[in-house]
């Protein structure tokens, strides 16, 4: 059954003539998990922000069209049945520190202040966020001491003790350096393996193939295509979008090497068990 | 579409401003102790809050920013404010006019602004420290007119004049150099109306 | 941990009194003073702000606090004993220069004043987290937005200076001059400070978004994770405070009226 379903949804940023998303169409289930992939300026930020509702609750300008996130529409959903229902996370850690708290620990437990948990709820929600992200041992730390990847997930643990049921991720480790990486990658995994339905914008095409259920490419505001990473990342097009397809299927076409339904491989496993079976040596380029 | 003049609408776009602003100004202060300037530059952050929120944002910028600044450096400044809030409120409706577009009209907005803010420094610095304002040019004019038999509040008056006039000046040429280098789509996020339309 | 705010946690009596009460404290100092008119009223507030401040084991952070406007005040001193209007009888003279008994009087005057607001001040400033301040004038109904606000300068300035050295330092190394002339150091000026104007400027847009995200714009009443703390003493301490302030008032009006 479709839980997020968009119907020709179409946005303009006050100010400006062009559409920033023009006329997208899509459904979701529930506990998938969505790669947004296209070039910059192609509406991957401005989709994220419309799945949150930060459109059109924080930017006004010109709106058409429905987003349905279960039964409740966006545009004319307050404040408070948004907050409930999805989460967003950015790309910038430094700019998500609320600058209010000073502790960790009184940072995540922010958004539960403001939608008003009671006060064992929220220090059981909180510690439960920072143990799923293992930050437990940073609680007394000042937020902005924090490394990159600590912050940002200590952005996720703030959103996740919401209790969101959908989580937006605005290429959340572009600023991070690869150990930072790592750890954000590493915790959305295991949220999606929770079966929240997450939305993830990300220039990385190898983790979007190895992480994705569907993937959704964006070009000019406009939704080129959605489907799985194989097919998507088999087109023959990408280059017109500005997408350069993951290393091991670049490789795999180099060497001829398709799967059996005539897609080809995108992950490192993918490629690996098509190399082997092709009895050539792939060794020395397990890298991720 | 355009927002009014004096709307009291706070987003949370223009609540994040204003501590932004406060640490702009704190850091054109700090700078022009760096480079040992003889102005102030602690307006900055107003200036631009007025010219992008309007004159309600820059009058509670230049108010939070002294209640902050007595709590943590120097008390008696909590009381100055006042005159903060009237800069605040000076540049915004000049900006609103658009004297903030051009050079000339900077200049013009400096001087109105630095008016505005003597007014209302003189008769705080009479009641608190007699009449001085602790920057050693200003006070060496306040000796001098003193020393002539004038009054304390004309002493006063000059000493203010020979201190805010020029900061002021400098500090709305500075925000307008800034100003002109500012996305289009950030301003849009204070001054674009509340209504969304359809697209439908 | 950087910040801005004075506050040290010393485990005092001081310390643990809630910050309305300080902040009721601040409101009789300053206000019964101006409102008598009566010097003495000052000094006796003075002289209990020092004794709280010693008793609360921060007397010795007041010091730098009252040297930010001890030098003011030495020049008020200087050029009120000097030249204030009105001055008729000499005190003291060295060489060519007389003072006035009206004049240091006058400057004596504005010098208890200060002392009293900065001390009072102190004692609020000293010993109290700003955060605990402004979240318990929440719990008292103040705006949580408008809390937020003030809470966050405390954090957001100690991050722009550290920007601020940052970029000083890597327009020194390009070879940006930060001494030498007026002209010099004017022009240096613009491109130190605008780098850090845009990008905290244009910060605010994600920060202001990851705000709302967290339910900032929620209209439910708002609950806190820390526990309000406060001793059996506040509520007399408020009392005591408040009345002091209104009888002030009602001296002032009853001097007026008659």
């Amino acid at each position: 059954m479709a839980y997020v379903t968009a119907e020709h949804l179409k946005y303009k940023y006050p100010g400006s003539d062009a559409l920033a998303l023009d006329d997208l169409s899509f459904s979701v289930e529930k506990g998938e998990l969505i790669g947004i992939i296209g070039k910059n300026g192609s509406g991957k930020s401005s989709l994220c922000q419309a799945i949150a509702g930060l459109i059109p609750s924080f930017y006004k300008g010109a709106y058409g069209g429905r987003l349905l996130l279960g039964d409740l529409e966006v545009r004319s959903a307050d404040a408070d049945e948004l907050c409930s229902k999805v989460g967003i996370v950015f790309q910038n850690p430094f700019n998500q520190v609320t600058g209010a708290k000073l502790t960790l620990y009184e940072e995540i437990a922010f958004g539960l202040e403001n939608m008003g948990i009671p006060r064992p709820e929220m220090k059981e929600r909180v510690e439960a966020a920072m143990a799923f992200l293992h930050i437990s041992e940073y609680r007394d730390r000042y937020p902005f001491d924090l490394s990159g990847g600590q912050m940002q997930r200590m952005a996720i643990a703030g959103i996740l003790a919401m209790r969101p049921e959908i989580m937006v991720l605005d290429e959340p480790v572009s600023q991070l350096d690869p150990q930072g990486r790592r750890e954000v990658f590493a915790a959305v995994r295991s949220l999606s393996r929770q079966g929240i339905t997450i939305f993830m914008a990300e220039h990385n095409m190898e983790q979007i193939a190895d992480f994705s259920d569907r993937v959704m490419l964006l070009h000019a505001g406009r939704l080129v295509a959605m489907d799985t990473p194989s097919r998507l990342f088999s087109r023959d097009d990408l280059e017109e979008y500005g997408v350069c397809p993951p290393v091991f299927t670049r490789l795999a076409r180099a060497l001829g090497i398709r799967k059996a339904d005539g897609t080809w491989p995108v992950t490192l496993a993918e490629a690996k068990e098509l190399l082997s079976v092709h009895g050539t040596a792939f060794r020395g380029c397990a890298h991720e | 579409m355009g927002k009014k003049l004096w709307s009291m609408k706070m987003n949370t776009a223009t609540l994040v401003l204003i501590p932004a602003a406060i640490g702009i100004n704190y850091l054109g202060k700090l700078f022009a102790q760096l480079l040992k300037l003889p102005l102030w530059l602690d307006s900055i952050g107003t200036c631009l809050a007025s010219m992008m929120g309007g004159p309600i944002v820059g009058a509670i910028v230049g108010a939070v920013n002294n209640i902050i600044y007595g709590l943590t450096a120097d008390p008696i400044s909590t009381i100055y404010a006042l005159t903060n809030i009237g800069i605040g409120i000076a540049a915004g409706v000049l900006a609103y006019k658009g004297f903030l577009k051009t050079l000339k009209g900077a200049v013009l907005s400096g001087l109105l602004v630095g008016l505005v803010a003597v007014l209302i420094s003189t008769p705080l610095n009479l009641i608190f420290w007699g009449g001085m304002t602790g920057n050693s040019w200003g006070d060496i004019a306040f000796a001098a007119c003193a020393a002539k038999g004038l009054p304390a509040w004309i002493a006063s008056a000059v000493d203010e004049i020979i201190v805010d006039i020029p900061d002021k000046i400098a500090v709305l040429l500075i925000v307008y150099a800034i100003g002109k280098g500012l996305p289009k789509s950030l301003l849009s996020l204070y001054q674009s109306g509340e209504e969304i339309a359809d697209l439908d | 941990m950087k910040s801005i705010s004075l506050y040290e946690e010393k485990g005092t009596m001081l310390n643990r009194t809630a910050p309305e009460s300080k902040l009721c404290y601040i409101l009789a100092a300053v206000a019964v003073p101006a409102l008598t008119g009566n010097r003495w009223a000052g000094i006796a507030f003075t002289v209990c702000s020092l004794v709280l401040l010693l008793a609360g084991r921060v007397l010795r952070k007041a010091l730098p606090m009252a040297a930010v406007s001890g030098f003011v005040l030495l020049t008020v001193v200087v050029i009120q004993g000097m030249f204030r209007a009105g001055n008729a009888t000499p005190v003291f003279s060295a060489g060519p220069v007389v003072f006035y008994r009206e004049g240091l009087s006058y400057a004596l005057h504005i010098v208890c004043n200060i002392m009293n607001i900065l001390l009072g001040f102190c004692v609020l400033v000293l010993t109290t987290k700003p955060s605990d301040l402004i979240e318990n004038l929440v719990r008292r109904g103040f705006s949580p937005r408008f809390g937020y606000v003030f809470v966050s300068v405390f954090q957001i300035i100690p991050q722009m200076t550290e920007t601020m050295s940052t970029i000083t330092d890597a327009q020194r190394s390009r070879g940006m001059e930060t001494e030498g002339s007026l002209f010099t150091r004017i022009k240096a000026f613009i491109p130190l400070i605008s780098p850090v104007v845009m990008s905290s400027l244009v910060n605010t847009r994600e920060r202001a978004l990851a705000l709302e995200a967290r339910g900032f714009a929620s209209r439910r009443k708002k609950t806190f994770l820390n526990e309000e703390t406060k001793t059996a003493a506040d509520r007399y301490i408020q009392i005591v405070c408040l009345l002091m302030t209104a009888a002030a008032l009602v001296w002032r009006i009853a001097a007026w009226l008659t």
